[in-house]
């Protein structure tokens, strides 16, 4: 049991992937890593396993620098993107493999491995090799092989991205509940933003080159991200991203889209936090949630008049993706509304909510600008 | 729900039950090719079995057919020769010659062709292992496979040269190490046959070796980093993944090597004739001086049948073996 310590981890190729990372997880803390592709969370996640070698920093389980440990030495348990599956071995074996390596007995092994299979609803599979059974129930071997090792740390690559929503939905809220998970540190990539923001105790958002570009709760790096990548990162539909300039006009700021009519009042608190500043080129960043048509949302909202491009009913709500003054802007709706294309509308934006972007470093400039935890 | 039921239940949800198939479908049919012709694939396997029959089996049956008569070169083509039954298959059953000569290819089999495969392998997986820089490893095989390209002729001859009992440099060296204290007689009766396997060692362990390597080049390597994550020792490793995971490609090695010991006359030829006094005869050996020497073609072609029936035993285990292996790891 122990938690894990990242100081200044650097490790490139033919270019540096990951750039003096620092990151500090706590014994029994779930976090959550996510980001777009190629950014690195892979080797992140090697360089912890001892798969590659750091070019430089610390990485410390506990107290013990396992730097330049090899990877037995480390008592981690991974699993790969690839599933790398022992092609030749059962799915119990390969399940029990872990148990077998640390030379663990008959019963238990039974035990364990029973449990895991049963959990991850594959003890039928269990005599099958892994060129018999599906992809998904080949990614849920690989899940169950991690799972069985009683390791100080896990480490879980995209661990469910194959399987099918409803297991997927039951495995998050095992998740949520596993001893095994909940006892040591655990990281966890993930590209599903739900799944990040379900599980993740805290949540790191990787980008700018290797880096963590903000560390927090979910709700922290939901409701105030430091930079427009963190927003775009979290939420579905995507944030919208306005490119704008500021404009002062009687004592009050107003955020006028570039090239396009658009402008929508700022409310005093932002002005306050803005400091002037008119003139200067930012990112207006804009949650579909915050945009609704007019009649839906009311209060400290500013309207503006809109026509429907796209409408999307899903399940649990509508996705209006409207035009406003030459800017595309998405929105969300009562998923059994109906909006033709072309219909003309009023839209109520919830003004409080918008976030602010420095249109250069794309910085937040609402929150205290600080890269990294 | 027992696991079978389950299992029923999501198999019935995934293919239906074959009583709501629609119309279409049945499930013995044979995929058409799309884009060729019906006359394509006729005519390319027509022509390799035209050839097939013009060249293999025919002189099979030619053969075969020869070992019911006592057929002698002289009167080959000119039909003097007449039945006499199972007469060649007795008489080459019953031989010591061709007892003593099936004695002496077990050994060649276990200690020529067996330990080749078993040091190939095993110089596979070290240079795999432990020579990490891809120069080195492109020196060394090209270095080990160098005497897998010289003609027999010449390696028997290089051999012969280097187990000469009185200077020979074998002989000199084992010397002048202190191994031995008197030189060892390699061509009397008794060791030439050691001598043979020494050199055919020498000249073949290359082949299983490349076998081996190209098949362990091929393993992926996500799973070895999976072993190691899960705290599996080098030991471990070899004996639990590689091996297994090779097995198949080892068999192909071992058919290879096999077959290649049921044909195995050339070295035997070159170094010792078979001698000193037939001590070191392999029964395709016999089969060659019968026939081309001395003419008894009838009884040639029963030893020949009787070769072709052992070899063809053996690899068809080798093959089962194979077949197993691979329906078990899905691949069949
Ligand atoms: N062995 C390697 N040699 C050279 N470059 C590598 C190597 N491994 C990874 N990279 C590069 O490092 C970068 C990060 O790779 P990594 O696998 O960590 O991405 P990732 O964040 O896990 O992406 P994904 O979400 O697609 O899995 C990629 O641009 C990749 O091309
Ligand atoms: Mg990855």
């Amino acid at each position: 049991m122990a938690n894990i310590t990242i100081e200044g981890l650097c490790k490139g190729w033919d270019f540096p992937v990951i750039d003096d990372l620092s990151v500090e997880i706590e014994e029994g803390e779930f976090f959550v890593v996510v980001g777009p592709s190629g950014i690195g969370k892979t080797t992140l996640l090697r360089l912890i396993a001892g798969l590659e070698s750091a070019d430089r920093g610390r990485i410390l389980l506990g107290e013990r620098e396992v730097t330049h440990l090899p990877p037995y030495r480390r008592r981690v348990a991974m699993t790969f993107e690839s599933y790398a599956l022992y092609p030749h071995l059962t799915v119990f074996e390969n399940i029990s493999s872990p148990l077998r390596a640390r030379k663990k007995d008959r019963a238990t092994i039974e035990r364990r491995v029973k449990a895991v299979a049963q959990l991850l609803r594959i003890d039928h599979l269990l005599d099958r090799k892994p060129g018999q059974v599906s992809g998904g129930q080949k990614q849920r071997t690989a899940l169950g092989r991690t799972l069985v090792a009683d390791p100080e740390v896990f480490l879980l690559d995209e661990p469910i991205s194959h399987l099918d929503a409803k297991i997927r939905q039951d495995l998050r809220m095992q998740f949520h509940t596993l001893e095994e998970l909940r006892r040591v540190a655990t990281l966890y990539v993930t590209h599903d933003y739900a799944e990040a923001l379900s599980l993740g105790d805290r949540i790191g958002v990787m980008g700018n080159g290797g880096k963590l570009v903000q560390i927090g709760s979910a709700r922290e790096l939901f409701e105030r991200p430091k930079a427009l990548f963190v927003a775009e990162h979290l939420g579905q539909p995507t944030i919208n991203a306005i490119p704008s300039i500021l404009q002062e006009e009687n004592g009050s700021l107003f955020a006028c889209a570039e090239n396009a009519a658009l402008r929508l009042a700022l409310s005093p608190q932002q002005s306050q936090r803005l400091n002037g500043g008119a003139k200067r080129r930012i990112v207006l960043g804009l949650r579909p949630q915050h945009v609704r048509p007019a009649d839906e949302l009311r209060g400290r909202d500013s309207e503006i008049d809109a026509q429907i491009d796209i409408f999307e009913a899903l399940g649990s709500n509508g996705i209006i993706i409207t035009k406003a003054g030459g800017v595309t802007i998405t929105g969300l709706t009562h998923p059994e509304r109906h909006f033709e294309p072309g219909q003309d509308l009023r839209l109520a934006i919830d003004t409080e909510a918008l976030h602010i972007f420095d249109a250069e470093t794309g910085l937040s400039l609402l929150e205290e600008p600080r890269w990294q935890g | 729900m027992t696991p079978e039921r389950k299992e029923a239940v999501v198999s019935e949800i995934v293919r239906g039950t074959p009583s709501t198939y629609p119309a279409w479908f049945s499930a013995r049919k044979r995929s058409k090719p799309l884009i060729v012709s019906r006359r394509v694939p006729i005519l390319l396997v027509g022509l390799p079995v035209l050839v097939l029959l013009a060249i293999v089996i025919y002189p099979t049956i030619w053969m075969f057919y020869h070992s019911l008569r006592d057929t002698n070169i002289n009167h080959l083509f000119s039909g003097e020769h007449a039945s006499v039954g199972l007469e060649n298959y007795r008489t080459v059953l019953s031989s010591e010659r061709f007892h003593d000569s099936l004695w002496h290819l077990a050994l060649y089999l276990f200690f020529g062709a067996c330990l080749q495969v078993l040091l190939g392998t095993l110089l596979a997986l070290i240079i795999y292992e432990y020579l990490k820089s891809n120069l080195a490893r492109a020196l060394i095989l090209i270095l080990l496979v160098l005497p897998m390209m010289l003609p027999p002729s010449i390696v028997g001859t290089l051999w012969r040269f280097l187990l000469t009992p009185s200077n020979g440099a074998i002989n000199q060296a084992l010397l002048d190490l202190g191994i031995i204290s008197s030189h060892i007689e390699w061509f009397n009766a008794g060791v030439s046959l050691w001598s043979i396997i020494i050199a055919d060692v020498w000249n073949w362990t290359a082949l299983p070796l490349l076998i081996v390597y190209s098949g362990r080049v091929s393993l992926p390597p996500a799973v070895y980093e999976a072993a190691r994550v899960d705290g599996a020792g080098q030991w471990k490793v070899l004996r639990r993944i590689t091996l297994p995971m090779l097995k198949e490609v080892i068999a192909i090695a071992f058919i290879l090597r096999f077959t290649d010991a049921f044909k195995f006359v050339d070295l035997v030829y070159v170094m010792t004739s078979g001698g000193p006094a037939q001590s070191s005869e392999l029964p395709t050996y016999i089969a060659f001086q019968r026939g081309i020497r001395e003419f008894a073609i009838g009884e040639a072609a029963a030893y020949a049948i009787i070769i072709f029936a052992i070899s063809a035993i053996i690899v068809t285990l080798f093959l089962k073996y194979m077949k197993r292996v691979m329906k078990a790891q899905g691949l069949a």
